[in-house]
This record gives structure tokens, sequence and C-alpha cells, in this order.
């Protein structure tokens, strides 16, 4: 490409130089898609030395290149190119002996650093050689998928890496979900939503089974019960009112609670019946004699006694029960 | 699901720790006549069923007179001071036993010191 421009200044045949440059362009743009986003990228690595010439340089060649890709895209240029190159365009895998060539007439027209630029263009190519190849087999990425979900974004802030995220940004209707009846939630970025998008995948959801067992935890430790203790001290305010203090000492205790409930207190879950007729739990006593006899007043009194539990009524009978029992003997000597 | 936990060891909190209805002024007994009296209503309540059913069988007419005897004597060994006769209604705060009004359980001197400071619900001076 260089040479290209340099032919304009010398009077070498600039018909082969062309169609090294033009061969060389048309593989390029072989290898990729977006050639010029290639030929860009490929511009941009190119090592030459800083100066203002050699930008100029590069200018130029940009220019020419552009050109060139532009003419290669009909089908007859390329005849024609064929037609004006006697050199063959078949690749192989070592690099072509013409390119070499070419490369190092491109070194020479570079003032400085033949050498290097030589060796760098060589690596150029043998780049291209593989990714040509990588296509053919089908490895490289396919980055049409990619840039098919791609938007790019008109008002882009001046960062780069804010240019690049922006490149990022997926389309709102993808989902077929809009942002305005999701305005409900706080979202950090007006534009961006958080919520829409494709999945990604990266984490993987939590178990529910792991959840249901953590669930099942030890009875809680005297630490749990202080660390709720203080909690409950320090968020228990004051109470504003009377109303609020009544209510502080119902909770408590230290006030019944209204309308009065008599049997506020009293769990007794046993019917009346369980508490008057006691006659079952005498089975184990004599049925003739003063034993009975006895025993049948207890009865009558438990059953008249409203301020015990049926529990406790029968343990005191049982215990009347085993008393008489071990008294058996000297019951029997009277 | 770590609220769920706090607000059980909460609520479990409450029903085992009562937030406390009154702040405690002292932490001993007055005296140790007041200990000796908090023993004995102790005692008193542990075997208050025992001497009940014991004095049941005791003062009867209908069992024989041995029985009540062996009962006399099984009376007798137990512990003295799980009798409730020996509990004294002693002054709360000043553990004075004499001059002891029931219902609150504090001494003439003690009760009138609170009256008169209008710390009792309730009381006035009498005047009529």
């Amino acid at each position: 490409s260089t040479s290209s421009v340099l032919s304009a200044e010398k009077d070498e045949s600039p018909t082969s130089k062309d169609s090294t440059t033009e061969v060389a362009s048309k593989k390029q743009e072989g290898i990729a898609e977006t050639p010029k986003q290639k030929l860009l990228d490929i511009i941009g690595s190119m090592k030459v030395e800083v100066s203002y010439r050699k930008k100029l340089q590069q200018l130029k060649t940009r220019e020419i290149k552009k050109q060139a890709t532009k003419k290669l895209e009909g089908v007859d240029s390329e005849s024609s190119m064929l037609q004006k190159t006697t050199e063959d365009t078949q690749r192989s895998k070592p690099l072509n002996p013409e390119l070499v060539e070419a490369v190092s007439a491109v070194a020479s027209s570079l003032p400085l650093n033949k050498k290097q630029t030589e060796s760098e263009l060589l690596a150029q190519l043998r780049r291209h050689e593989e990714t040509t190849d990588k296509q053919k087999k089908g490895g490289t990425i396919n980055i049409r998928n990619v840039i098919s979900e791609m938007t790019v974004k008109r008002h882009s802030p001046a960062q780069k890496g804010v240019r690049v995220s922006s490149c990022i940004s997926l389309k709102l209707d993808e989902d077929g979900q809009s942002i305005k009846p999701e305005r409900l939630s706080p979202q950090s970025f007006d534009s961006r939503s958080l919520k829409v998008g494709r999945r990604l995948n990266i984490f993987t959801k939590a178990s529910t089974e792991t959840e249901n067992a953590l669930k099942t935890v030890s009875p809680p430790t005297i630490w749990d019960l202080e660390f709720a203790k203080e909690i409950a001290a320090v968020t228990a305010q004051p109470p504003r009112n009377g109303f609020e203090e009544m209510i502080q000492w119902t909770k408590e205790g230290i006030l019944w609670e209204y309308p009065i409930d008599n049997e506020a207190g009293m769990e007794d879950d046993a019917e009346f019946h369980e508490h008057i007729f006691l006659e079952k739990h005498l089975e184990g006593f004599p049925k003739q004699g003063a034993i009975r006899h006895f025993m049948e007043l207890v009865i009558c009194g438990l059953s008249k006694n409203p301020y015990l539990s049926v529990k406790q009524k029968i343990e005191h009978i049982d215990w009347f029960q085993k008393y008489f029992e071990e008294k058996k003997e000297f019951i029997q000597e009277v | 699901m770590a609220a769920a936990a706090l607000c059980w060891a909460l609520r479990a909190a409450r029903q085992v720790f009562p937030s406390p209805r009154t702040s405690q002024v002292r932490s001993y007994y007055v005296d140790w006549r007041m200990l000796r009296d908090v023993k004995r209503r102790k005692l008193a309540y542990e075997y208050a069923d025992e001497r009940l059913r014991i004095n049941a069988i005791r003062k009867n007419t209908i069992l024989p007179k041995e029985l009540q005897e062996v009962a006399d004597k099984e009376i007798a060994n137990l512990p003295r001071d799980s009798c409730p006769v020996r509990i004294r209604n002693r002054c709360v705060l000043t553990s004075r036993p004499r001059g002891v009004k029931r219902r609150w359980r504090l001494s003439r001197i003690v009760f009138r010191h609170f009256a008169d400071h209008a710390q009792m619900s309730g009381i006035q001076r009498a005047m009529w």
C-alpha cells in the first residue's frame, strides 16, 4: 500500500506494486466479515515508528485500501485482478513467496527499520493465514450472533469504557417487556433497566432443600434469647399516652383484660362429670369395710372442691390407695 | 429466613422471660429470721399435700384407731419446718414480726411512712 504511494514519486512500474497491494487487500477481504473493521485493526496494530510522515502515509494507505476493497467487492474486479496478476492466488501453509516479496518491497519502501517492519508484516500475514484456515474449518467465533443483538447507541458519553458498555446495551422489547409498567420498583438507571434482557445463567438457583434443612435448627441458644431481649429492649419505646401505657400493662400482666373473664388463667379442660363422678377411681379399694366408707367420704369432699383440678383429685385418691396397700398387713392384724 | 428465626426467638423470649413488672430494690433478705421464715414457707408448700392426707386419716372416726396412731407417728416424722403453723407473717420490708397488716404485708410503721408520702394507692388520712 505504501509502495503505491511512493510509486507516484518513482517511475517504477506501478501495476506490479498495485497488484501486490490489491492481492494483499483481497486476501484480507476474504478473511474478515467486516473488512473495514479488520483493516482498521490491522493498521492499528502495525508498529510503525511515530512520525508525521508515517501518519500521513498511514492515512493515505487507509484510503487506498478502502478504495481497493470497494473495487474488489465486485466479481469483475476479482477476475480483472486475476488477469492482471500472473501470480497464483492459491494459498499454501507456508507463506506465499509472492507475498514475501511484496512484504520485502513494502519494508524497503519504508525508510526506517526495514527488517523490523518486514518481520512484523510477515507475522501479520501468518496470522491472517491462521484465521482463514480456522474460518474454513469453522472454528473461529461467530460474531454475527453477538452483533445481531447489539444496537449502537446514539448518545454515548465521551469515555471509552462507557461507550463499550453502551455498545452492549440490549433492546427493550426483546422479552416483550418495557420499562413503563415497571416504574413501581426503583431502578438505578433510567435509560437502562436491570430486569430487562436475556438471562445470563451465571448463578444457579439456591435449592429449597437447604432452606428447609436450615429451618429445622436446634432450639435457640441463650445468646439468641439474649439478643432477642436486647432488641426488644431497644425497640420498646416509652408509651406516648395513657392508652399505650395501659396496653403495656396488660401485656405485662399488671392489668386484667376487659371485659373481665372469670376463667382467665384457668386451663381446666375437663367437663363437670369428671369432677363429680369419681367413683370409677375407687376400683382398687375393697367394696366393704371402713376403708371404703372413708374413701367414699373423700370422694364426696373432692367432688365439692372447685379449686382443685381433676388431676390433683386423682393424685389424692392414688396416694390413699398406695397408703392402704402398705398398711394392709397391719390392718389385717386388727 | 433469618427474620423468621428472629421473630420466633423474640416470642420465645417474651414467654420465657416476661418483661419485669417491678425493678428489684434489694437482692437480699432483710435479716436471718426472714430467711428462716422463707425456708419454712417453702417446706410447708412442699409437704402441704402429704400433711393434708395424713391429717385426713388422723381426724377420723371411721378408720380404726391403730391406723390413726400410725398416721400420728408418720406426721411427727416429717420435718419440723414443714408445718404451716411455724410460718410468721413478717413485714416484707423490715421483717417486723408484730404489727403487720395482712393486706399489704407491711408493718404499721412502714405503712404509715408510705401512706403519708402518698405512695399507697387508695389510702387517705381518716377524718370524720
